[in-house]
């Protein structure tokens, strides 16, 4: 009878519904609630915000700075024929 | 309307059917018996057939098809012309400059500004295929606002930004004329005079620096109105021909998995937005971990449908997202900060990733040997898609992929915290705590946040060392493929001995379409001239084409494990803490191995390269 209720449709549901809220609980309150607490987490969050750049991306052609890196390396290290810097 | 869900939920006596036709093994051909009835050893042959029946080569196809397009549309069709012409003229212009002025001049930087085209968003094709692969975008409160963005809201952000934009713009032309007017006298001095030479160099940075920033306040004031639902519904249809002419070839239902594949799509769509939310990107919670997330809550609550399950071709996705990837994967890049970059990405790397694997199996003894491997790789190499590359190379379950990157994730959330106040805190210098972190740092985007807290130049050299790390991927797939076919896969087996064509048969095939992908799009890249690669390869066929459809094949992938994946069979992964141990460990000695290579190649071997940067 237990059994039968665990699978019944509205305890799954029951069961979705508190999992998902727990999870966005976390990451959409919790996260942003600590993220304001320390000075220094803020000021990261806001230079983020700033710069545009997103840590969740995982490879380089997902990030622009990854160009302006190569861009900036490249000009440095390009070998001009009169100039000193 | 109770029936009608309850049929729709309709599941199998577990919560999550644990077929192992869903498992990321792969089912293998051809076992033969011994006397008794008991299987032995795999015989698999390979037949002709398997060209258009097979899932790895089906991925081949298909990835090259995406790729043959995106070359033809950019090389064929694109502004080749119009580009060459260009970059000609741009490069005129500097040489006229480099033989007239001892310094790069104004005129110099503007003609090099005016090389940096982009493929994407000058040809047709590019905006085309921009416009049908959007996903979800970013919001802060609003998650409506990933879906659709009205014209009054456009409007009132390009508002809000303005101020800053015109103060920055107005700042960018004062430079600017200061910037002339020094050039200017050190040209009537004939550039003979140092001081005055020196005033103007001076002042074209200030100019530059000024017009860096209103370049990066421009794009705040170019909101745009959007709506990415019809664009969504048609890329669900898009990838239900593109997906289901490989299940055709496959001898599987295609209506099957077009009704299951609208519930994978609509899983990585919500992931995909919930990703979008700034401070889960900040945390490097994004698309992927919440395809898994939301998947597995599903999955272990509700209970994964039935019917959705001929969708959840997690093999498949992956296969067909890493062809593409190959795409990405440049082999010139390695040069991109000389030799010190190479030795701290490409020697420490491989150090770091055979260590921790001998570790995983002598010392802890970790049962998987995949899922080891898989976690060495995700660590060692660049996060999240070196454990991609990885695990499907040696055919690892989907849970150790999960774990691994879950892992990886948290890890990556800390260390890009950590890192750059610790750098900051014992006052390492900011090029050396760039490189650290560029080889520790998993993910690049978390690269690139630790870096830019740091300063521009911690930036630059981190961005760059991960970048070489990200092409390590495709050397690391196969030699782990290799490994896995040649020698793990062999053992526990009767000693017997193995033909070339059995070697062939158990190679994973997708690693061979992944490298030729590499290959041909290091040839063109190294082939056609820096500037024009940089216009029709990088920003063009790559990040205006098989890039946005990579993307979306992964969030599908990452999508359809957490549909597929059941909590008590990842739990049994993480017994021991073993994962945990040789993450941590294996972490560790790259911290020092790398901070030591760094400090070794950029201080002590080539101190010139890093005077100039």
């Amino acid at each position: 009878m237990a059994q039968m209720k665990k699978n019944s449709l509205l305890w799954r549901l029951r069961n979705f519904v508190l999992t998902l809220a727990a999870v966005l609980f976390v990451v959409y309150v919790f996260l942003p609630c600590f993220t304001s607490s320390f000075d220094v987490l803020q000021r990261m969050s806001d230079s983020l915000e700033k710069n545009g750049i997103d840590p969740s991306r995982y490879y380089y052609t997902d990030v622009e700075q990854v160009k302006e890196a190569e861009l900036y390396l490249d000009s440095i290290f390009k070998k001009t024929n009169n100039t000193g810097d | 309307m109770a029936q009608l869900l309850h049929y729709c939920l309709a599941r199998g006596p577990n919560k999550v059917p644990m077929s192992r036709d869903y498992n990321y093994i792969l089912p293998q051909e051809g076992f033969m018996a011994n006397a008794d009835g008991k299987i032995v050893a795999d015989h698999g042959q390979s037949r002709w057939s398997d060209l258009w029946t097979k899932e790895d080569y089906l991925a081949i196809w298909l990835g090259f098809l995406v790729i043959a397009v995106c070359l033809v549309a950019y090389f064929g069709f694109g502004p080749k012309k119009e580009f060459a012409q260009k970059i000609n003229a741009a490069v005129q212009i500097q040489k006229t400059e480099e033989a007239r002025a001892p310094f790069k001049t104004i005129a110099w930087y503007k003609a090099d500004a005016a090389k940096k085209l982009k493929g994407s968003s000058s040809s047709a094709f590019g905006k085309f295929i921009s416009h049908w692969t959007k996903h979800p975008g970013s919001w802060k409160s609003n998650p409506m606002d990933a879906f659709v963005r009205t014209e009054a809201q456009a409007q009132a952000m390009n508002q809000k930004a303005m101020p800053a934009y015109e103060e920055a713009r107005a700042q960018a032309e004062e430079t600017l004329a200061a910037a002339m007017s020094a050039e200017k006298a050190a040209e009537a001095g004939g550039f003979q005079d140092q001081t005055l030479n020196d005033a103007a160099k001076a002042k074209i940075a200030d100019w530059r620096a000024a017009e860096k920033k209103a370049s990066s306040l421009k794009s705040k004031i170019g909101n745009k109105p959007y709506n990415y639902i019809p664009t969504l519904i048609g890329l669900c249809v898009f990838m239900i021909i593109f997906f289901g002419i490989g299940n055709k070839f496959m001898g599987k239902s295609t209506t099957e998995f077009a009704v299951g594949f609208l519930i994978v799509f609509l899983v990585a769509v919500l992931a995909y937005m919930l990703g979008g939310q700034s401070i889960s990107k900040q945390y490097g919670i994004g698309a992927e971990a919440w395809g898994v997330v939301l998947g597995m809550i599903i999955a272990n609550t509700l209970g994964t449908p039935k019917w959705v399950l001929p969708a959840c071709q997690v093999e498949f996705f992956i296969k067909t997202g890493l062809v593409l990837l190959g795409a990405e994967v440049l082999f010139s890049k390695i040069m991109s900060i000389g030799i010190p970059g190479i030795f701290v990405a490409w020697i420490v790397t491989p150090i770091v990733l055979v260590s921790t694997y001998i570790f995983g199996q002598l010392v802890l003894k970790i049962p998987s040997k995949t899922l080891n491997i898989v976690i060495c790789a995700d660590m060692s190499v660049c996060g999240t898609s070196a454990a991609i590359a990885t695990a499907a190379a040696c055919r690892a379950k989907k849970e150790e992929l999960t774990l691994s990157i879950g892992l990886s994730l948290v890890f990556t959330a800390i260390m890009m915290i950590a890192m750059p106040a610790f750098i900051k805190a014992v006052g390492m210098p900011e090029i050396l705590g760039g490189a650290w972190m560029g080889g520790t740092i998993d993910a690049t985007g978390a690269v690139a946040a630790a870096g830019a807290f740091l300063g521009d130049k911690a930036l630059y050299v981190a961005a760059t060392i991960k970048m070489i790390q990200n092409v390590m991927i495709g050397v690391t797939a196969f030699c782990v493929a290799l490994y896995w076919t040649l020698k793990v896969e062999q053992e526990g087996e009767q000693k017997r001995a193995v033909g070339a064509g059995e070697i062939w048969h158990r190679f994973p095939k997708f690693v061979l379409g992944f490298l030729a992908a590499s290959i041909l799009f290091s040839f063109l890249d190294s082939s056609i001239g820096k500037e024009m690669s940089s216009a029709l390869i990088d920003q063009g066929a790559v990040r205006g084409g098989t890039r946005l459809l990579r993307g979306w094949f992964f969030a599908l992938s990452f999508a359809a494990i957490g549909l597929s994946t059941n909590f008590r069979e990842l739990a049994k992964y993480f017994k021991g803490g073993k994962p945990l141990i040789l993450y941590v460990c294996g972490q560790s000695l790259n911290l020092v191995l790398t901070l030591t290579m760094a400090y070794i190649m950029f201080y002590l071997v080539f101190p010139e390269i890093t005077a100039k940067i």
